[in-house]
């Protein structure tokens, strides 16, 4: 089972890794696509690398858990990864980072190599982290979207040299959507915990 | 212990992110950090063939020495319907400034196509369009599309094809002077200051 959900998990972060490098023309060609297909597809990589290392580590028995308590005591609750991730997060609703990252090579390694370390270390966190502290770093990502989107939405100028002005506001409409669904989803899926704890 | 050190590494790693993306947490847009830039670090500016509207090819580099005076440059394309109309009038503005003002033996207007459309005829026809006073504002239009490229790389103008035939760009003054220096960008509405900008170079050149 273990051993399956390795592979599988695996062969998922090349798919979604090589999808995002192979049309990177095409996904960088619009902004909307740029932010809200390929930067998430690369942060959905590093997810699934690290679940996929999960689930090849617990294949093999160990004897005692030493190694996990040093990990465990470094990534608290994962709230020092969920910071970090928060913040990498912050770096890519800068429009500058879009541009550069079009025409700067360490700003496209930026993205290509720390997106997916991002995804892991979000993994990682949230493994360790508990409801409260999920909450808090979803909500602060998502108000911090959607601010950012209501901006992309309502800016008369381009804050892209490299797209336009339209694709912009599409872009603002996107993160906007992005931040009422990713709740929305996490809701439905974690309705249990959330309701146990306020009603505690 | 280990948590509040693996806390601070974490914000000390992602704050440095943020602030390496922001160029020092004082540009989210590539157009500020592109201004900043330039202020800070002049460029030289790499040379192009221009056509101008009587239908000669000249060098670039080779037009600003000969002149000798600060040239205020924009970007442009004979053909736009929406920015270039508003970048038009400011420099409109600016021509009447430098008139009023008796610079126009120290500061002039250089408008530049970069739409490979535009040939001597339609720069001429845009120069009368704006109403332009030939000894202040001169228009030109790019001879080889690689050299444009290379040119707008140096500026920093991103030009993003859009509908109907038009592009969108960024737009702004740029203050170059005759050595063939990208000294300073000015946004679009602060016409004024542009013109200061061009005084001051035009006055520590000595003329």
């Amino acid at each position: 089972m273990s051993a399956r959900a390795c592979l599988a998990n695996a062969s998922a972060a090349l798919a979604l890794c090589a999808a995002a490098l192979v049309w990177r023309a095409p996904l960088t060609a619009l902004m909307s696509t740029h932010m809200l297909v390929q930067i998430p597809l690369l942060v959905l990589a590093g997810v699934c690398a690290e679940q996929a290392w999960r689930a090849g580590r617990d294949r093999v028995p160990r004897g005692d858990s030493g190694g996990r308590s040093a990990a465990w005591s470094y990534n608290e609750y994962g709230m020092p990864g969920l910071l970090f991730v928060s913040l990498v997060g912050a770096c890519w609703m800068v429009p500058r980072a879009l541009d550069e990252a079009l025409i700067d090579w360490r700003m496209a390694a930026f993205k290509v190599l720390g997106l997916p370390v991002a995804g892991w270390i979000l993994r990682a966190s949230l493994r360790r982290s508990n409801t409260v502290v999920k909450l808090f770093f979803l909500g602060n990502f998502c108000w911090m979207g959607a601010i950012a989107g209501l901006i992309y939405q309502d800016q008369p100028v381009r804050l892209c040299n490299a797209y336009l002005q339209d694709d912009q506001a599409w872009t603002g409409n996107g993160l906007i959507a992005l931040s009422i669904a990713l709740p929305a989803l996490w809701l439905l899926a974690r309705i249990g915990p959330v309701w146990r704890y306020l009603n505690r | 212990m280990r948590w509040a050190l693996a806390l601070l590494l974490a914000l000390a790693a992602g704050a440095g992110s943020l602030y390496w993306v922001t160029a020092g947490f004082t540009a989210l847009t590539a157009e500020d950090a592109r201004r900043q830039a330039v202020a800070s670090d002049p460029r030289p500016l790499p040379d192009a063939r221009v056509l101008r509207p009587d239908g000669a090819t000249v060098s670039l580099l080779e037009d600003l020495r000969a002149d000798g005076r600060v040239a205020i440059v924009n970007f442009f394309y004979s053909r736009c319907e929406s920015l270039c109309l508003a970048q038009g009038s400011q420099t409109g503005r600016l021509q009447q400034a430098i008139g009023e003002r008796g610079l126009a033996s120290r500061v002039r207007l250089l408008s530049i196509s970069f739409d490979p459309r535009d040939r001597a005829h339609e720069l001429a026809g845009y120069a009368r369009r704006m109403d332009a006073r030939p000894d202040v504002w001169q228009f030109l239009s790019f001879a080889d599309p690689g050299e444009r490229d290379r040119l707008l790389g140096i500026f920093g103008i991103v030009v993003v094809p859009a509908p109907l035939g038009q592009f969108e760009h960024n737009a702004a003054f740029h203050v170059v002077t005759p050595d063939g220096r990208l000294a300073r960008i000015v946004d679009l509405d602060d016409p004024g200051e542009a013109l200061r900008v061009a005084e001051t170079l035009a006055a520590g050149a000595g003329r």
